[in-house]
């Protein structure tokens, strides 16, 4: 489809250009008082001093989340490193003592060098395992391996930085201690 | 000639510095023009460690780049043709730094000593010439960005050097006859002359609007400045300082702010009157020196208070959003609003010392009214202050039009030249020419 631009011929009095170069004048006048006299209503933000609101659904640094007994929710099936365009998620799977669950990560590394922030790992999770929901937009490192994250680092996040009202941003289904907690919650109604 | 004259000699030859002086308040009214023109805040990152980091409206941004300007090496490349290479950046500082001898920065004083009656002129030199040296250096100038641009011995550089050769022809012509209407009426090419002129008559932008706005824009065309830089034109060509670095290339850079300066006071003298304040012209400011320096030191004194309520309206807002520095900020801020209400306070005192106590008596020597030393002094003073406000209102046109106006194609410049401004200014010669000599009549 192309779209055909009309290019409007000047009339006079903008052919004479001094008019409109006054109305530009007149125009950057505005702005600068308007900076001069509010300089708080200006869109610049003094970035590494101030940093402006990442929206909650931005796709930004990954976490891991957990179950209430601290241990990471993945249960190593593969579905994020097989989405992963990219390649940056390396998995190594280990048995997982909780009865429930099959296989818990050994190793759950992310190479931020490599990754695209795509998001498909997040929405190849099975177990709402990963998220990209941290805000974190700047990273930085002095070398190759500094980039690469670790289970540890993904598992460090503080539950207060996530929103309260989203029960599923702190606590998990599954696992033994839910069970227990389930069963426990079920007798007490069965009194 | 006495010690009186000699001083005053001595003072007005230090007013030849005035534009060197202004270039780092102009670099910051540039920067920060710009930036509020584009809804930016302007350097804001360099800072001196005290107060919380002391960054004095950019100021300290100047130290930093002059410091960055003067340690790097100054890369001379074998191909140049090296004298001229290395003159060439000299040439335009060295004109301005001639052409304010022919200023007059203050209205001529007549003072009594031992009963016999001196006159100082307000001018290093009252050239009978005038004007025409002041055209004269200025095109001058022009050699620097020709020998820059021819010497560096790079195509590019060189189509700089000429595009700017080219446009200074072409300008120098209209600039020199825009003016020519106001000549006419004065009768005299001196600057004296014509302020004086202006002082009993009205301003030049007065009678000879249309000259105004020619010489004005061919003054900014010469000065090689938005909307007019074909010569640097960094898209297609970067112009005749290419091949320069480090303090060579600073040079050009510092020449053309001491030339906005210097054609900011041109203008100001040429068409608003110079140091003429209107309504008390000389005599006036002399009888009342207290109350006019009183009225100055009030609104110098209003305007550093305004300065600093919108500096706490600056940081009470900062202290509203999530900084990590406010604390810093805080400090800052405290400090310099500090400072600019002791400085108010300190203006409004001294007006009232001087509203009360200044009150020069005129004595008659020789059949004319003549006012002690330091009332003339004082008197001079507050002219240069004058001329000075008025040639920041142009300097600020100067940034005004470079961040507003997007630059014109060279055939535009060139038609601009030649095919408007030259008829125009014949066309206002021509007019002016035919009322002057119906209101006077005879010569």
């Amino acid at each position: 489809m192309t779209k055909v631009i009309e290019r409007r011929e000047m009339n006079a009095v903008e052919k004479i250009y001094v008019v409109e170069a006054a109305k530009g004048m007149a125009l950057t006048m505005k702005h600068f008082f308007h900076g001069f006299f509010k300089p708080e209503t200006l869109p610049t933000v003094a970035y590494p001093e101030r940093k402006v609101d990442v929206p909650q659904d931005y796709r930004a640094h990954h976490r891991l989340m957990k179950r209430p007994d601290g241990e990471p929710r993945c249960v190593a099936c593969f579905m994020c490193s097989t989405a992963c365009p990219a390649r940056c998620i390396s998995i190594e799977a280990s048995e997982s003592k909780d009865g429930q669950i099959e296989k818990k990560p050994k190793k759950f590394e992310i190479d931020l060098l490599v990754c695209v922030f795509c998001g498909l790992c997040e929405e190849a999770c099975p177990v709402d395992a990963i998220r990209m929901d941290t805000k974190k937009i700047a990273v930085v490192g002095d070398s190759r391996e500094s980039f690469v994250r670790t289970k540890e680092d993904l598992l460090d996040w503080d539950p207060k930085d996530y929103p309260a009202d989203d029960e599923q941003s702190q606590k998990a289904p599954g696992g033994r201690l839910n069970e227990e907690a389930r069963r426990t919650s079920a007798e007490g109604t069965g009194h | 000639m006495n010690a009186v004259t000699w001083a005053f000699t001595i003072v007005k030859f230090l007013l030849v510095f005035v534009p060197l002086v202004m270039i780092p308040f102009m670099i910051v009214m540039e920067r920060k023009g710009a930036s509020l023109i584009q809804d930016r805040f302007g350097p804001n990152r360099s800072m001196l460690p005290f107060f919380g980091g002391l960054r004095l409206f950019g100021m300290i941004q100047n130290g930093a780049d002059g410091i960055k300007l003067f340690t790097k090496e100054l890369i001379v490349p074998k191909f140049v043709h090296k004298w001229y290479y290395i003159a060439a950046p000299m040439i335009p500082f060295a004109v301005a730094i001639m052409t304010p001898a022919l200023l007059p920065w203050f209205a001529p004083i007549t003072f009594e000593q031992g009963g016999v009656l001196s006159r100082i002129s307000g001018q290093v030199l009252d050239a009978d010439a005038g004007l025409l040296v002041v055209f004269a250096l200025s095109g001058l100038s022009v050699y620097g960005t020709v020998l820059g641009g021819w010497s560096s011995n790079s195509k590019y550089a060189l189509l700089g050097g000429l595009r700017s050769s080219a446009m200074m022809i072409s300008y120098e012509v209209s600039m020199g006859l825009s003016v020519m209407g106001l000549f006419l009426l004065v009768g005299s090419f001196r600057l004296s002359d014509i302020v004086a002129w202006q002082s009993h008559h009205v301003w030049g932008i007065l009678v000879q609007p249309l000259s105004f706005v020619l010489y004005l824009v061919s003054l900014i065309a010469e000065t090689g400045r938005a909307p007019f830089d074909v010569a640097e034109g960094e898209p297609e060509i970067v112009g005749h300082h290419l091949e320069y670095s480090a303090m060579r290339f600073g040079l050009f850079y510092m020449g053309e702010y001491v030339h906005i300066v210097l054609n900011s006071l041109l203008v100001a003298t040429m068409f608003l009157g110079g140091y003429d304040l209107p309504i008390l012209h000389t005599v006036g400011i002399q009888a009342h020196l207290g109350i006019v320096a009183a009225v100055i030191l009030v609104i110098f004194g209003l305007s550093a208070f305004g300065l600093a309520v919108l500096m706490r309206r600056w940081i009470a807002n900062y202290q509203k959003t999530n900084a990590s520095d406010k604390a810093d900020r805080r400090k800052e801020y405290n400090f310099m609003s500090a400072g600019l209400v002791v400085a108010g306070v300190l203006c409004f005192l001294l007006a009232l010392l001087a509203a009360v106590f200044v009150h020069p008596e005129a004595t008659t020597v020789g059949g004319e009214l003549v006012y002690p030393l330091w009332a003339s002094a004082g008197t001079a003073a507050v002219q240069f202050g004058v001329l000075f406000v008025k040639a920041l209102i142009f300097c600020w046109v100067w940034v005004w039009v470079r961040w507003s106006l997007p630059r014109f194609r060279y055939d535009q410049v060139m038609s601009l030249g030649w095919k408007i401004f030259l008829n125009l200014a014949l066309a206002n010669l021509l007019v002016t020419a035919v009322i002057a000599k119906i209101v006077h009549g005879g010569n």
